[in-house]
């Protein structure tokens, strides 16, 4: 709880200032707020005068009245747009903090990811924090300041009928807190069983295909029925285990209730003489009006919880440790690549390298195989330093990755993976992505080489034309702009995932002509999917359990006879398998029974 | 809205709705006749004697009971219909929409769908409980105030009355103001939260490139174009609600001042100002407070809308004399078909005959998977007809049609559950023998293997993740189990790695074997083998034939073959030797091995 609020309070700092201000405002306002209805009660005072009515005191109490109402609203006014302003500028203030941490975070971090739940917690928790810079406090304010003026004043006319006016209230505030009570566990019961249906509501539609053809629609339908009964019950219960003590303290603290509990009190003290009627009119006017801003706080109950918790969700991101910076860095010598002793786990327990040791000399082409689960992504993820090795260590030119500074290595690596990543900019934007001060001869020979220059003149407005609006690339096309990227930015080091040539069919030669280009010269280091691909490779490394089991070129690897040459060999089967007459069918598969 | 919350209820719920909409304006109207009470009261309290104010006081008490029963009432019926409000809602909307057209159910409607039944649900729950009773309050009360104030004083009432239509006005007004004012603030918000999910999905790509925190121009203009705007919507909202509040005090003040000269002049009975002024300056409140519900209120009105728009959404009608297929052939007849009035089809024919393969060609958007589907009758054609067996499928039984067919997509849902689970929803009556078998003919006895508790392995959300190849074999298994005499089937476009590759080959050919094929093929390898190609551009059928007919034919598919096969020759060299590029038709069928589809750190970073 202390820690939350710590929390809350870094957050606010930025804006604490005008803050304060607006508080002050708005007790101001509040006080302001009393005096109308002093002023009917002394207006009263006045008109009933036995000596006769001063016209002049009238006139002057109906204006004072009325002037209060006017200081009133504009306080008012000025304290909430103070601090809708001071709200409106701390969200810009913390999404551009947020940004600034993601930018640094390490790049593994979005992985285990969704970028919904990132959009949620920059956009919609940010805005959720609404109600509590620009409301709670105020309220709060308000809540203390309005019954505590009024109580004063009431206190002055007469402390008898005080207690009475604020009998009720007692009654009723200490019912409502008993209500409140089990609040808390009620309420993460509620986002439970609320969770429950929208998992349940996902899952429905998402499995609607299977179910469907399968022709058990029932099924899914029925979990969703079962979710939203469970939710309607625990509803109907926490409902009705709550609404008669709800019911009691709204009822107390209702207006026409104090108003009855004054005029019945009143009239008992009128009656016995121990009080001037006039001096029951302070009390019809005030003590009605005590509880109002108190209820309104509790009102806000849910969306102060709402803003708690998001503001907590947000100062944990804030908080997500960054990839260190070095000290002091260093400038690498060359770039020459060593993987020394490389060990790596993405959970602290199971290793997925467990000591690499490969070194990429500069200009050659190294071709990482292996099966899926070998730690080949893996080691390459390394380089772009998606993530940092557990023990030993990845260097550039002699230089550790983790003493580079992060521009400084990305201006010797580049990558191009199998998921392209276009911003909704300028297709020559995207391009220009690594250098934005490239001039438009240097964007297009580049679109030129990733052979996708002719595809773009095409478009609407050709390089002007925005990614996503009137620029619709094929995948193979997108694939060749992010390669034109890459060449634009002309790194000495490529990280290649060779399924990018995948990525459509239709356009796959159009794609290799592309890579071509882009590797030509560099030094390379390529995930490998299919043998015949890399068998051209400068040395072919292959990865078995987090470990290298055999290393070389083509030639070497097969005469060693060894993991390389039995894949190479199934790999050969599978390409020359000629198409059997059965569709889509091996010959030994076609044997095989069909199921009842 | 009432009516509109009316009419999303149901019939059921109806009377529950009703019964809190009496009780509330019982409530209400009784709290205006215990506030114009006041004035009697005050006025013999004030009066020459004091103990004549008794009889309206018990009036008072009498109407004060009234009311704290009828609120009660209306508390219990409000939330008792906030409850069967969500289960009703729950249960409408979930009947509804298991009956609409699968072609409905796209990705976007995941999240729409998930959001309609959790915070739309809520907010309509909230309507009777938290927006009803303050609306009504706040309107109900005053009224009865100020036809009670005609009793004792014309005149101020008449003030009264005047300033209601300056009231209204100027609600209308600052609702206006408001609605305009979200609108600009909600398209603001959603730029930038689509900037943001771009910053946070590319972030491999920006920070390699150098962009850096700094880097993203476009989301650092959104956030602030999001402030300006949001600063500028507070400006100008600002007249809204000065303006309303402050038309409230000036009709405060007018009765006020009219009372006080009134007063003053000897014509109004003092006891009687004092106490309309008290009605006066209290009911002010109720009004201004439901000034504030403005934008819940909307909120409401929204999800009202969403909820009655879903509703709305015809169903797949139903044939009334199903009729039967007679074996298990396809046919297509003149199909044309678009969505949103944009044509994705036009005049496709062709016949799949039974027990035969049909491979359907052509460049992405072509509308391969719009005939998939239109076959599954994931929507009902806009022209000609597809057949099954002879049969339209519009006059066949969901259930029917659904029996016949099995689909093995690229996408393949898992529910939560085991393995067998997943299998088993193929054929919820197979026996455990029979689920085993499917699985081993599939390849997933293989997967089952490798997980650390076997065939209890939870898997689909929150369960362990399998991969992209494991998934597919996981639905083959499913469809093997299905057993049905049509397959349609979406051949992996993403990479598979060699050992799934092999399994998932394994797995299709007993799956395809004797039945009826429609595929869309990706490697060349199917294409070839293929009993008949029907290669589509723009959404119609350019050329129709087997392989060797349409290569002799030297026509779009001839290109693509001859694309195709360059592509195989393709190799990535080191040390300066340039790949060689030429590879021909000649050096050998396309290959098919294809790498990894499970989803690794470096192919798919972000979701």
């Amino acid at each position: 709880m202390t820690a939350e609020r710590a929390a809350l309070s870094t957050l606010l700092r930025p804006v604490r200032r005008r803050l304060g201000v607006a508080v002050a405002l708005q007790a101001v306002s509040a006080v302001a707020g009393v005096v109308p209805f002093v002023a009917v009660a002394e207006l009263g005072r006045v008109l009933l005068d036995d000596d006769g009515i001063d016209h002049g005191r009238a006139w002057t109490v109906t204006w004072l009245g009325v002037a209060g109402l006017l200081v009133r609203l504009l306080l008012l006014v000025g304290a909430g747009g103070i601090t809708h302003l001071a709200d409106n500028d701390l969200q810009l203030d913390i999404r551009r903090r947020l940004v600034d941490r993601l930018g640094r975070l390490p790049l593994g971090w979005f992985s285990a990811r969704n970028s919904g739940t990132v959009k949620k917690t920059l956009q919609d928790d940010v805005t959720a924090m609404h109600h509590l810079v620009a409301h709670s406090l105020l309220e709060l304010t308000a809540a203390v300041v309005v019954p505590v003026t009024s109580l004063a004043y009431l206190f002055a006319v007469d402390w008898r009928m005080t207690l009475v006016t604020i009998a009720p209230l007692v009654l009723g505030l200490t019912a409502y807190l008993w209500t409140m009570a089990g609040m808390k566990t009620q309420l993460t019961a509620f986002d439970e069983a609320m969770g429950r249906i929208n998992a349940s509501a996902v899952e429905f539609v998402q499995g609607i295909a299977v179910v469907k053809t399968f022709g058990q629609t029932r099924r899914a339908h029925r979990r969703f029925a079962e979710a939203a009964d469970g939710f309607g019950s625990f509803f109907m219960t926490w409902v009705s285990s709550m609404v008669r003590p709800r019911a009691a303290s709204e009822i107390l603290l209702s207006p026409v209730v104090v108003l009855l509990t004054v005029l019945l009190g009143g009239a008992c003290f009128v009656t016995d003489g121990s009080l001037d009627a006039v001096d029951l009119l302070p009390f019809t006017l005030l003590g009605v009006g005590l509880t109002a801003p108190v209820l309104a706080l509790s009102y806000a109950t849910y969306e102060l919880r709402t803003a708690r918790m998001a503001a907590e969700r947000v100062t944990e991101l804030l908080e997500t440790p960054e990839l260190p910076v070095p000290e002091r860095p260093s400038a690498p010598n060359g770039h020459r690549i060593e993987f020394d002793a490389v060990r790596f786990s993405y959970d602290g327990e199971n290793e997925v390298l467990k000591g690499i040791d490969l070194t990429l000399e500069p200009g050659t082409v190294t071709a990482l195989v292996g099966a899926s689960g070998s730690g080949k992504s893996t080691l390459a993820s390394l380089l772009p330093r998606f993530w940092d090795v557990t023990e030993g260590s990845v260097r550039l030119g002699g230089v550790d990755l983790r003493d580079l500074p992060p521009d400084e290595l990305y201006r010797r690596i580049a990558f191009v993976f199998q998921d392209v990543q276009l911003l909704r900019d300028t297709v020559s934007a995207n391009i220009r992505l690594a250098r934005p001060d490239a001039d438009p001869a240097e964007v297009e020979k580049a679109a030129r080489g990733a052979c996708v220059h002719d595809r773009i003149t095409r478009l609407p407005r050709g390089y002007a034309s925005v990614v996503g609006e009137d620029a619709r690339f094929s995948g193979g096309e997108a694939q060749r702009v992010s390669i034109a990227r890459a060449l634009l930015a002309d790194t000495p080091v490529i990280v290649l995932d060779e399924a990018t040539v995948f990525a459509d069919p239709e356009s796959e030669a159009a794609v290799q002509d592309a890579l071509t280009e882009l590797t030509r010269g560099k030094t390379v280091l390529v995930i490998a999917h299919r043998l015949a691909t890399i068998a051209g490779a400068d040395r072919i490394v292959v990865l078995d359990g987090g470990r290298i089991a055999e290393q070389g070129t083509h030639e070497r690897l097969l005469a060693a006879d060894g993991m390389y040459a039995r894949m190479w060999r199934a790999h050969e089967a599978t390409a020359e398998r000629r198409p059997a007459a059965t569709p889509v069918a091996q010959a030994p598969a076609q044997e095989e029974e069909r199921v009842r | 809205m009432i009516r509109q919350l009316f009419a999303v209820v149901g019939p059921d719920q109806r009377p529950v709705l009703r019964r809190m909409l009496i009780a509330l304006c019982a409530a209400a109207v009784l709290q205006g006749v215990a506030f114009a009470l006041l004035v009697p009261v005050l006025r013999e309290l004030l009066g020459d004697d004091p103990d004549r104010v008794w009889p309206w006081l018990w009036t008072l008490v009498g109407a004060s009971v009234a009311y704290g029963i009828a609120h009660y009432a209306s508390l219990l019926t409000g939330y008792q219909a906030g409850a069967t409000l969500s289960r009703s809602l729950h249960h409408r909307i979930g009947d509804h929409v298991s009956g609409l057209p699968l072609g409905w159910f796209g990705p976007e409607q995941v999240g729409k769908l998930g959001q309609l039944t959790t915070q739309n649900v809520m907010d309509i729950m909230g309507v009777p409980a938290h927006l009803l009773r303050p609306l009504i309050t706040g309107f109900l009360t005053p009224g009865t105030v100020v036809a009670l104030m005609f009793v004792f004083d014309w005149r101020l009432a008449l003030a009264a009355v005047l300033t209601v239509p300056f009231i209204v006005l100027v609600y209308r007004w600052s609702a206006n103001l408001a609605r305009k004012a979200d609108e600009v603030r909600d398209e603001a918000r959603s730029e930038a939260a689509n900037r943001i999910i771009e910053f946070v999905q590319h972030q491999p790509v920006l920070r390699v490139f150098g962009r850096g925190p700094a880097g993203h121009r476009a989301l650092g203009a959104a956030l602030e174009n999001q402030r300006d705007l949001g600063r500028k919507v507070l400006v100008t909202g600002v007249p809204g609600i000065v303006g309303f509040t402050l038309v409230i005090q000036a009709a405060f003040t007018t009765v006020t001042v009219v009372g006080t000269y009134l007063a003053l002049g000897g014509e109004l009975q003092v006891a009687k100002l004092l106490a309309l002024l008290v009605l006066a300056a209290r009911f002010v409140e109720p009004m201004s407070e439901s000034a504030t519900l403005g934008s819940s209120l909307r909120m409401a009105r929204n999800a009202l809308e969403k909820v009655e728009e879903l509703l709305k959404v015809p169903a797949l009608p139903e044939p009334a004399e199903p009729a039967s297929p007679r074996d298990s052939g396809i046919e297509l007849d003149g199909v044309g078909f678009g969505y949103d009035g944009r044509p994705v089809l036009s005049d496709v024919s062709f016949t799949v005959p039974p027990r035969t393969m049909t491979a359907l060609v052509g460049p992405s958007g072509s509308g391969k998977t719009t005939i998939t589907r239109l076959i599954a009758r994931f929507w009902d054609v806009d022209a000609g007809a597809v057949r099954v067996g002879g049969a339209d499928v519009r006059d066949l039984t969901t259930e029917d049609l659904m029996s016949r067919i099995s689909m093995v997509f690229q996408d393949v849902y898992l529910f939560e559950g085991t393995i067998e689970d997943n299998i088993r929803v193929g054929r919820p009556d197979a026996t455990a023998a029979e689920v085993r078998e499917a699985a081993r003919l599939a390849h997933v006895d293989e997967i089952a293997a490798r997980l650390p508790q076997g065939w209890d392995t939870k898997v689909g959300e929150g369960g362990t993740a399998l991969s992209g190849g494991e998934r597919q074999r996981v639905s083959i298994a499913r469809a093997l189990l299905k057993d049905s005499d049509i397959v349609l089937l979406d051949e992996a476009t993403a990479a598979l790695d060699p050992e799934n590759e092999h399994a998932v080959q394994a797995a299709l050919a007993a799956l395809t074997a004797d039945r009826t094929l429609l595929v869309i093929a990706h490697r060349m390898r199917t294409v070839m083998a293929a009993d008949q190609i029907v290669v589509l551009d723009g959404g119609r059928i350019a050329e129709r034939g087997t392989h060797d007919e349409l290569v002799a034919l030297d026509g779009r598919y001839a290109a693509f073959w001859s694309e195709r096969s360059r592509a195989t020759g393709w190799r990535l060299t080191g040390g300066g030797n340039r790949p060689d590029a030429s590879g021909s038709p000649e050096s050998g069928p396309p290959e098919s091995g294809d790498p990894a589809g499970r989803p690794d750190p470096l192919t798919a970073p972000i979701r």
